[in-house]
Protein backbone atom coordinates (compact mmCIF):
# COMPACT_ATOMS: atom_id res chain seq x y z
CA UNK A 1 0.00 0.00 0.00
CA UNK A 2 1.26 3.53 -1.06
CA UNK A 3 2.13 5.65 1.73
CA UNK A 4 -0.51 8.78 1.06
CA UNK A 5 -3.39 5.87 1.17
CA UNK A 6 -1.84 4.95 4.58
CA UNK A 7 -1.24 8.11 6.04
CA UNK A 8 -5.33 8.26 4.56
CA UNK A 9 -6.75 5.52 5.67
CA UNK A 10 -5.16 6.39 9.46
CA UNK A 11 -7.17 9.34 9.22
CA UNK A 12 -9.93 7.93 7.88
CA UNK A 13 -10.47 5.49 10.68
CA UNK A 14 -9.41 8.36 13.31
CA UNK A 15 -12.34 10.60 12.18
CA UNK A 16 -14.34 7.05 12.23
CA UNK A 17 -13.46 6.32 15.92
CA UNK A 18 -13.90 10.28 16.79
CA UNK A 19 -17.62 10.30 15.30
CA UNK A 20 -18.52 6.54 16.94
CA UNK A 21 -17.66 7.71 20.45
CA UNK A 22 -19.85 10.96 20.25
CA UNK A 23 -22.32 11.55 22.84
CA UNK A 24 -25.76 12.40 22.16
CA UNK A 25 -25.01 16.18 22.92
CA UNK A 26 -21.59 16.01 20.16
CA UNK A 27 -24.03 13.97 17.58
CA UNK A 28 -26.99 16.68 17.60
CA UNK A 29 -24.20 19.38 17.48
CA UNK A 30 -22.81 17.64 14.28
CA UNK A 31 -26.57 16.91 12.94
CA UNK A 32 -26.44 20.96 13.62
CA UNK A 33 -23.89 21.99 11.68
CA UNK A 34 -25.19 19.94 8.64
CA UNK A 35 -28.47 20.83 8.99
CA UNK A 36 -27.65 24.78 8.66
CA UNK A 37 -25.42 24.06 5.63
CA UNK A 38 -28.32 22.54 4.06
CA UNK A 39 -31.13 24.28 5.46
CA UNK A 40 -30.82 27.26 2.47
CA UNK A 41 -30.63 24.69 -0.52
CA UNK A 42 -34.00 23.05 1.35
CA UNK A 43 -35.85 26.41 1.48
CA UNK A 44 -34.78 27.53 -2.21
CA UNK A 45 -35.60 23.99 -2.74
CA UNK A 46 -39.37 24.51 -1.51
CA UNK A 47 -39.77 27.33 -3.27
CA UNK A 48 -39.22 26.08 -6.49
CA UNK A 49 -41.08 22.91 -6.04
CA UNK A 50 -43.88 25.19 -5.33
CA UNK A 51 -43.65 27.21 -8.33
CA UNK A 52 -43.10 24.01 -10.37
CA UNK A 53 -46.41 22.62 -9.15
CA UNK A 54 -48.14 26.06 -9.76
CA UNK A 55 -46.57 25.62 -13.93
CA UNK A 56 -47.96 22.18 -13.90
CA UNK A 57 -51.53 22.86 -12.21
CA UNK A 58 -51.10 26.04 -15.31
CA UNK A 59 -50.55 23.68 -17.93
CA UNK A 60 -53.26 20.96 -17.00
CA UNK A 61 -56.14 23.60 -16.95
CA UNK A 62 -54.85 24.48 -20.40
CA UNK A 63 -55.71 21.48 -21.88
CA UNK A 64 -58.67 21.32 -20.48
CA UNK A 65 -59.53 24.34 -22.18
CA UNK A 66 -58.21 23.30 -25.40
CA UNK A 67 -61.02 20.53 -25.50
CA UNK A 68 -64.15 23.41 -25.26
CA UNK A 69 -64.74 25.83 -27.50
CA UNK A 70 -62.04 27.66 -29.63
CA UNK A 71 -63.39 31.08 -29.41
CA UNK A 72 -63.48 31.12 -25.96
CA UNK A 73 -60.26 29.39 -25.10
CA UNK A 74 -57.82 32.77 -24.24
CA UNK A 75 -61.03 33.98 -22.18
CA UNK A 76 -61.45 30.86 -20.68
CA UNK A 77 -57.29 30.57 -19.59
CA UNK A 78 -57.48 33.86 -18.13
CA UNK A 79 -60.59 33.51 -16.20
CA UNK A 80 -59.21 29.83 -14.60
CA UNK A 81 -55.91 31.22 -14.27
CA UNK A 82 -57.10 34.10 -12.16
CA UNK A 83 -59.98 32.05 -10.18
CA UNK A 84 -57.30 29.13 -9.47
CA UNK A 85 -54.80 31.71 -8.23
CA UNK A 86 -57.46 33.01 -5.66
CA UNK A 87 -58.59 29.51 -4.83
CA UNK A 88 -54.77 29.30 -3.77
CA UNK A 89 -54.77 32.29 -1.87
CA UNK A 90 -58.67 31.31 -0.44
CA UNK A 91 -57.38 28.22 1.25
CA UNK A 92 -54.22 29.78 2.05
CA UNK A 93 -56.32 32.64 3.73
CA UNK A 94 -58.44 30.07 5.55
CA UNK A 95 -55.32 27.90 6.83
CA UNK A 96 -53.70 30.54 7.96
CA UNK A 97 -56.59 32.65 9.59
CA UNK A 98 -56.95 28.86 11.48
CA UNK A 99 -53.64 29.01 12.21
CA UNK A 100 -53.80 32.41 13.81
CA UNK A 101 -57.31 31.99 15.45
CA UNK A 102 -55.43 28.66 17.48
CA UNK A 103 -52.46 31.00 17.98
CA UNK A 104 -54.71 33.22 20.04
CA UNK A 105 -56.59 30.53 21.53
CA UNK A 106 -53.74 28.47 22.68
CA UNK A 107 -52.87 27.98 25.99
CA UNK A 108 -49.47 27.99 24.72
CA UNK A 109 -46.58 30.30 23.46
CA UNK A 110 -46.12 28.97 20.02
CA UNK A 111 -43.76 29.88 17.22
CA UNK A 112 -45.73 29.28 13.95
CA UNK A 113 -43.52 27.64 11.16
CA UNK A 114 -43.56 26.08 7.59
CA UNK A 115 -42.17 22.67 6.18
CA UNK A 116 -39.49 23.18 3.91
CA UNK A 117 -38.72 19.51 3.37
CA UNK A 118 -39.45 15.79 4.19
CA UNK A 119 -37.09 12.75 5.58
CA UNK A 120 -35.68 11.35 2.17
CA UNK A 121 -34.84 7.84 4.09
CA UNK A 122 -36.50 4.85 4.17
CA UNK A 123 -36.69 4.34 8.03
CA UNK A 124 -37.36 7.72 9.71
CA UNK A 125 -40.06 9.94 9.08
CA UNK A 126 -39.62 13.51 9.77
CA UNK A 127 -39.51 16.90 8.50
CA UNK A 128 -37.43 20.40 8.27
CA UNK A 129 -39.72 23.64 9.71
CA UNK A 130 -38.14 26.84 8.70
CA UNK A 131 -37.52 28.08 12.28
CA UNK A 132 -34.54 27.35 14.59
CA UNK A 133 -32.42 28.68 17.54
CA UNK A 134 -32.69 32.20 15.93
CA UNK A 135 -36.57 31.73 16.92
CA UNK A 136 -35.86 30.48 20.49
CA UNK A 137 -36.54 26.27 19.24
CA UNK A 138 -34.68 24.05 21.45
CA UNK A 139 -34.51 20.21 21.20
CA UNK A 140 -37.49 18.48 22.65
CA UNK A 141 -40.10 20.92 22.12
CA UNK A 142 -43.52 19.55 20.83
CA UNK A 143 -45.04 20.74 17.80
CA UNK A 144 -48.39 21.16 17.17
CA UNK A 145 -51.26 22.19 14.50
CA UNK A 146 -54.71 23.20 15.68
CA UNK A 147 -55.74 19.72 15.24
CA UNK A 148 -53.64 18.12 17.41
CA UNK A 149 -50.02 16.63 17.98
CA UNK A 150 -47.36 16.84 15.34
CA UNK A 151 -44.52 15.11 17.27
CA UNK A 152 -41.12 16.86 18.44
CA UNK A 153 -38.11 18.80 17.94
CA UNK A 154 -34.97 16.73 17.81
CA UNK A 155 -32.18 19.00 16.03
CA UNK A 156 -31.82 22.58 15.99
CA UNK A 157 -29.64 24.80 13.63
CA UNK A 158 -29.77 28.46 13.32
CA UNK A 159 -32.58 28.95 11.00
CA UNK A 160 -34.17 25.11 10.36
CA UNK A 161 -34.86 22.28 12.55
CA UNK A 162 -36.08 18.91 12.32
CA UNK A 163 -39.15 17.14 13.90
CA UNK A 164 -39.07 13.79 14.32
CA UNK A 165 -42.98 13.00 13.53
CA UNK A 166 -45.28 10.84 16.02
CA UNK A 167 -45.85 8.52 12.80
CA UNK A 168 -41.68 7.64 13.72
CA UNK A 169 -41.30 4.63 15.29
CA UNK A 170 -38.59 6.36 18.35
CA UNK A 171 -41.35 9.30 18.86
CA UNK A 172 -42.99 7.64 21.79
CA UNK A 173 -46.16 9.33 23.87
CA UNK A 174 -47.39 8.60 27.21
CA UNK A 175 -51.24 9.40 26.28
CA UNK A 176 -54.91 8.31 27.87
CA UNK A 177 -58.22 7.67 26.59
CA UNK A 178 -60.61 10.33 27.02
CA UNK A 179 -63.39 9.24 28.81
CA UNK A 180 -61.51 6.17 30.37
CA UNK A 181 -58.75 6.15 33.06
CA UNK A 182 -56.59 4.05 30.00
CA UNK A 183 -53.03 4.80 29.76
CA UNK A 184 -50.83 3.80 26.89
CA UNK A 185 -47.69 4.64 24.62
CA UNK A 186 -48.40 5.89 20.99
CA UNK A 187 -45.24 5.30 18.68
CA UNK A 188 -45.49 5.02 14.76
CA UNK A 189 -44.76 2.01 13.03
CA UNK A 190 -41.66 1.56 11.02
CA UNK A 191 -43.54 1.09 7.71
CA UNK A 192 -45.47 3.70 8.17
CA UNK A 193 -42.68 6.24 6.04
CA UNK A 194 -44.82 5.69 2.51
CA UNK A 195 -48.18 6.26 2.10
CA UNK A 196 -50.58 6.31 5.24
CA UNK A 197 -49.11 7.39 8.66
CA UNK A 198 -49.43 4.11 10.76
CA UNK A 199 -49.50 4.73 14.33
CA UNK A 200 -50.42 2.26 17.02
CA UNK A 201 -51.07 2.52 21.07
CA UNK A 202 -49.43 0.01 23.11
CA UNK A 203 -49.66 -1.58 26.98
CA UNK A 204 -53.15 -0.71 27.19
CA UNK A 205 -55.18 -3.23 30.17
CA UNK A 206 -56.66 -6.12 28.06
CA UNK A 207 -59.78 -5.00 29.38
CA UNK A 208 -59.78 -1.51 28.40
CA UNK A 209 -62.74 -2.30 25.35
CA UNK A 210 -61.69 0.80 23.53
CA UNK A 211 -64.54 1.54 20.97
CA UNK A 212 -63.41 3.15 17.52
CA UNK A 213 -63.81 6.58 17.01
CA UNK A 214 -62.76 7.34 21.04
CA UNK A 215 -60.60 9.91 21.42
CA UNK A 216 -56.77 9.25 22.36
CA UNK A 217 -55.01 12.67 24.28
CA UNK A 218 -51.45 12.48 25.44
CA UNK A 219 -51.30 12.41 29.38
CA UNK A 220 -48.62 14.58 30.10
CA UNK A 221 -46.38 11.87 31.61
CA UNK A 222 -42.98 11.85 30.84
CA UNK A 223 -43.23 16.36 30.99
CA UNK A 224 -42.25 16.58 26.56
CA UNK A 225 -46.02 16.60 25.68
CA UNK A 226 -47.87 18.96 27.69
CA UNK A 227 -51.03 17.40 28.66
CA UNK A 228 -54.68 17.32 26.46
CA UNK A 229 -53.11 17.28 22.73
CA UNK A 230 -55.03 16.07 20.81
CA UNK A 231 -53.09 12.69 19.24
CA UNK A 232 -55.86 10.68 17.00
CA UNK A 233 -59.23 8.21 17.27
CA UNK A 234 -58.65 4.35 17.78
CA UNK A 235 -59.66 2.62 14.55
CA UNK A 236 -59.13 -0.89 16.07
CA UNK A 237 -58.46 -2.66 19.53
CA UNK A 238 -57.11 -6.17 20.01
CA UNK A 239 -56.34 -7.78 22.97
CA UNK A 240 -52.42 -9.69 22.81
CA UNK A 241 -51.06 -11.93 24.91
CA UNK A 242 -49.70 -9.43 27.71
CA UNK A 243 -51.48 -6.33 26.97
CA UNK A 244 -54.18 -4.55 24.60
CA UNK A 245 -53.14 -2.43 21.65
CA UNK A 246 -55.15 -0.17 19.30
CA UNK A 247 -54.27 1.03 16.10
CA UNK A 248 -55.16 5.04 15.94
CA UNK A 249 -55.92 7.28 12.87
CA UNK A 250 -53.91 10.39 13.05
CA UNK A 251 -56.05 13.64 14.35
CA UNK A 252 -53.46 15.40 12.29
CA UNK A 253 -52.98 14.51 8.32
CA UNK A 254 -48.89 14.26 8.30
CA UNK A 255 -48.87 13.10 4.88
CA UNK A 256 -50.15 16.50 3.77
CA UNK A 257 -48.74 19.13 6.20
CA UNK A 258 -47.44 22.74 5.46
CA UNK A 259 -47.80 24.54 8.78
CA UNK A 260 -47.05 23.81 12.31
CA UNK A 261 -46.39 25.43 15.46
CA UNK A 262 -43.79 24.39 18.12
CA UNK A 263 -44.52 25.38 21.69
CA UNK A 264 -41.97 26.99 23.17
CA UNK A 265 -43.85 27.71 26.88
CA UNK A 266 -46.91 28.31 28.20
CA UNK A 267 -49.00 31.95 28.32
CA UNK B 1 -8.86 14.72 -10.61
CA UNK B 2 -8.72 17.36 -7.63
CA UNK B 3 -11.12 19.24 -9.20
CA UNK B 4 -13.27 16.43 -10.10
CA UNK B 5 -13.25 15.46 -6.45
CA UNK B 6 -14.61 18.28 -5.74
CA UNK B 7 -17.04 18.77 -8.21
CA UNK B 8 -18.33 14.59 -7.21
CA UNK B 9 -18.45 16.74 -3.51
CA UNK B 10 -20.79 19.37 -4.81
CA UNK B 11 -23.11 17.03 -6.34
CA UNK B 12 -23.70 14.69 -3.72
CA UNK B 13 -24.17 17.34 -1.35
CA UNK B 14 -27.18 18.60 -4.09
CA UNK B 15 -28.28 14.89 -4.83
CA UNK B 16 -28.95 15.08 -0.69
CA UNK B 17 -31.24 18.00 -1.33
CA UNK B 18 -32.55 16.70 -4.36
CA UNK B 19 -33.79 13.50 -2.58
CA UNK B 20 -35.27 15.55 -0.61
CA UNK B 21 -38.01 16.61 -2.82
CA UNK B 22 -38.49 13.60 -4.67
CA UNK B 23 -41.56 11.65 -2.80
CA UNK B 24 -41.85 8.14 -2.56
CA UNK B 25 -42.84 5.64 -4.98
CA UNK B 26 -46.31 4.61 -4.21
CA UNK B 27 -46.08 1.85 -6.77
CA UNK B 28 -43.28 0.43 -5.16
CA UNK B 29 -44.93 0.71 -1.75
CA UNK B 30 -43.37 3.59 -0.75
CA UNK B 31 -39.61 2.58 -1.52
CA UNK B 32 -37.03 5.54 -2.10
CA UNK B 33 -35.31 6.80 -4.80
CA UNK B 34 -31.65 7.31 -3.28
CA UNK B 35 -28.59 9.22 -6.07
CA UNK B 36 -26.12 9.41 -2.76
CA UNK B 37 -24.88 5.92 -2.85
CA UNK B 38 -24.77 5.63 -7.28
CA UNK B 39 -22.78 9.04 -6.58
CA UNK B 40 -20.23 7.43 -4.24
CA UNK B 41 -20.03 4.53 -6.23
CA UNK B 42 -18.84 6.32 -9.70
CA UNK B 43 -16.41 7.84 -7.29
CA UNK B 44 -15.09 4.75 -6.35
CA UNK B 45 -14.82 3.35 -9.52
CA UNK B 46 -13.08 6.84 -10.88
CA UNK B 47 -11.04 8.07 -7.98
CA UNK B 48 -7.90 6.66 -6.05
CA UNK B 49 -8.39 5.14 -3.15
CA UNK B 50 -7.15 8.04 -0.63
CA UNK B 51 -10.55 9.94 -2.33
CA UNK B 52 -12.44 7.31 -2.38
CA UNK B 53 -12.50 7.30 0.95
CA UNK B 54 -12.50 10.87 1.52
CA UNK B 55 -15.91 10.98 -0.65
CA UNK B 56 -17.04 7.97 1.70
CA UNK B 57 -16.53 10.19 4.90
CA UNK B 58 -17.99 12.92 3.28
CA UNK B 59 -21.35 11.34 2.03
CA UNK B 60 -21.53 9.07 4.82
CA UNK B 61 -21.68 12.27 7.25
CA UNK B 62 -23.85 13.92 4.95
CA UNK B 63 -26.81 11.11 4.92
CA UNK B 64 -26.51 9.94 8.85
CA UNK B 65 -25.96 13.87 10.00
CA UNK B 66 -30.01 14.35 8.63
CA UNK B 67 -31.16 10.99 9.11
CA UNK B 68 -30.03 9.48 12.77
CA UNK B 69 -31.89 9.79 15.57
CA UNK B 70 -31.44 11.12 19.00
CA UNK B 71 -33.62 9.88 21.37
CA UNK B 72 -35.18 9.61 24.34
CA UNK B 73 -34.94 5.89 26.63
CA UNK B 74 -36.67 4.95 29.89
CA UNK B 75 -33.78 4.20 32.24
CA UNK B 76 -34.87 2.95 35.33
CA UNK B 77 -37.02 5.57 36.82
CA UNK B 78 -36.06 8.35 34.51
CA UNK B 79 -34.97 9.15 30.70
CA UNK B 80 -31.75 9.70 29.23
CA UNK B 81 -31.23 11.07 25.67
CA UNK B 82 -29.45 8.02 23.49
CA UNK B 83 -27.99 8.03 20.15
CA UNK B 84 -29.60 5.25 17.75
CA UNK B 85 -27.34 4.71 15.46
CA UNK B 86 -23.98 6.57 15.79
CA UNK B 87 -22.74 9.12 12.91
CA UNK B 88 -20.43 7.41 11.29
CA UNK B 89 -21.99 3.98 10.41
CA UNK B 90 -22.92 5.33 6.66
CA UNK B 91 -19.35 6.04 5.99
CA UNK B 92 -17.98 2.52 6.99
CA UNK B 93 -20.90 1.02 4.99
CA UNK B 94 -20.23 3.37 2.04
CA UNK B 95 -16.43 2.77 2.49
CA UNK B 96 -17.06 -1.17 2.46
CA UNK B 97 -18.97 -1.18 -0.86
CA UNK B 98 -16.88 1.85 -2.68
CA UNK B 99 -13.47 -0.51 -2.25
CA UNK B 100 -15.27 -3.62 -3.18
CA UNK B 101 -16.87 -1.33 -6.37
CA UNK B 102 -13.26 -0.68 -6.85
CA UNK B 103 -12.62 -4.54 -7.59
CA UNK B 104 -14.34 -4.05 -10.41
CA UNK B 105 -12.20 -1.42 -11.96
CA UNK B 106 -10.86 -2.38 -15.19
CA UNK B 107 -13.98 -2.98 -16.43
CA UNK B 108 -15.03 0.56 -15.82
CA UNK B 109 -11.79 1.37 -17.57
CA UNK B 110 -12.57 -0.26 -20.59
CA UNK B 111 -16.09 1.82 -20.79
CA UNK B 112 -18.47 -0.96 -19.92
CA UNK B 113 -20.72 0.07 -17.10
CA UNK B 114 -23.25 -2.65 -17.32
CA UNK B 115 -21.68 -4.58 -13.99
CA UNK B 116 -21.21 -1.42 -12.24
CA UNK B 117 -24.94 -0.21 -12.59
CA UNK B 118 -26.06 -3.69 -11.21
CA UNK B 119 -24.01 -3.34 -8.36
CA UNK B 120 -24.86 -0.09 -8.47
CA UNK B 121 -28.87 -1.29 -7.18
CA UNK B 122 -27.70 -4.29 -5.67
CA UNK B 123 -25.42 -2.12 -3.22
CA UNK B 124 -28.06 1.36 -3.08
CA UNK B 125 -30.56 -2.15 -1.17
CA UNK B 126 -27.62 -3.22 0.50
CA UNK B 127 -26.99 0.36 2.18
CA UNK B 128 -30.87 0.38 3.18
CA UNK B 129 -31.06 -2.73 4.07
CA UNK B 130 -27.64 -2.77 6.53
CA UNK B 131 -29.92 0.77 7.81
CA UNK B 132 -33.28 -1.84 8.68
CA UNK B 133 -31.31 -4.28 10.56
CA UNK B 134 -29.09 -1.63 12.32
CA UNK B 135 -32.44 0.28 13.53
CA UNK B 136 -34.13 -3.05 14.03
CA UNK B 137 -31.27 -4.54 16.48
CA UNK B 138 -31.01 -1.01 18.35
CA UNK B 139 -34.74 -0.87 18.35
CA UNK B 140 -35.19 -4.20 20.04
CA UNK B 141 -31.97 -3.43 22.50
CA UNK B 142 -33.45 0.39 23.19
CA UNK B 143 -37.30 -0.67 23.48
CA UNK B 144 -37.30 -4.52 24.21
CA UNK B 145 -39.50 -4.75 20.88
CA UNK B 146 -39.42 -7.21 18.70
CA UNK B 147 -38.24 -8.09 15.18
CA UNK B 148 -40.63 -6.22 12.19
CA UNK B 149 -40.70 -7.24 9.10
CA UNK B 150 -43.38 -7.27 6.36
CA UNK B 151 -43.80 -7.00 2.69
CA UNK B 152 -43.85 -3.48 2.75
CA UNK B 153 -40.55 -3.34 4.36
CA UNK B 154 -39.35 -5.69 1.73
CA UNK B 155 -40.54 -3.70 -1.09
CA UNK B 156 -38.33 -0.61 0.83
CA UNK B 157 -34.95 -2.43 0.45
CA UNK B 158 -35.51 -3.78 -2.98
CA UNK B 159 -37.62 -1.14 -4.78
CA UNK B 160 -34.72 1.34 -3.97
CA UNK B 161 -31.91 -1.48 -5.59
CA UNK B 162 -34.80 -1.83 -8.66
CA UNK B 163 -34.98 2.37 -8.98
CA UNK B 164 -31.15 3.05 -8.54
CA UNK B 165 -30.69 0.15 -10.76
CA UNK B 166 -32.52 1.89 -13.57
CA UNK B 167 -30.75 5.52 -12.32
CA UNK B 168 -27.35 4.37 -12.18
CA UNK B 169 -26.18 4.69 -16.46
CA UNK B 170 -28.11 8.19 -16.40
CA UNK B 171 -25.77 9.09 -13.38
CA UNK B 172 -22.70 7.34 -14.51
CA UNK B 173 -23.10 9.31 -17.97
CA UNK B 174 -23.36 12.65 -16.55
CA UNK B 175 -20.90 11.89 -13.89
CA UNK B 176 -19.07 11.23 -17.15
CA UNK B 177 -19.96 14.17 -18.95
CA UNK B 178 -18.66 16.28 -16.06
CA UNK B 179 -15.25 14.20 -15.74
CA UNK B 180 -14.28 15.36 -19.17
CA UNK B 181 -15.65 18.60 -18.93
CA UNK B 182 -12.81 19.35 -16.41
CA UNK B 183 -10.48 17.20 -18.40
CA UNK B 184 -10.35 14.10 -16.03
CA UNK B 185 -9.80 10.98 -17.63
CA UNK B 186 -9.89 7.72 -15.37
CA UNK B 187 -8.85 5.18 -17.83
CA UNK B 188 -5.57 8.22 -18.67
CA UNK B 189 -4.94 9.09 -14.89
CA UNK B 190 -5.39 5.11 -13.92
CA UNK B 191 -2.91 3.85 -16.42
CA UNK B 192 -0.31 6.91 -15.77
CA UNK B 193 -1.02 5.66 -12.14
CA UNK B 194 0.45 2.13 -13.26
CA UNK B 195 3.07 3.28 -15.49
CA UNK B 196 4.41 5.58 -12.33
CA UNK B 197 4.10 2.01 -10.06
Amino acid sequence: MKRLNLVVLVLFVGFLGVLFTLGPSGTQKVQSTVLGLIAPFLRTGSGLEKKITAIRTGLKSLDQLEKENKALIVHNKQLQSINATLRDLESENNRLRRALHYRERAVFQLVPARIIARDSSSWWNTVTIDRGTADGLTPEMPVVTEEGLVGKVTVVSENAATVVLLSDESCRISVTVEGTREQGIVSGERESGGGTPVISMRFLSKMADLKSGQKVVSSGVGGVYPPGLMIGAVKEFKVRELDGYATLLPAVDLATLEDVFVVTGRK
Amino acid sequence: MIPFFFILLAVSFLSVVVQHFIPPLSFLHGARVFLLPAIMLYGALALPFGFMLALAAFCGLMWDALTVQVIDVSVGASIKPVVEIALGWSILLYATLGAVMSGFRPLFLRGRWEIHCLMTGLCTALVVLAEFLMLSVRRIALFEGSFVYTPEIGWRIGGAGIVALFLAPLIYWLLSLLSGLVGYEPRVAFARKEDDE
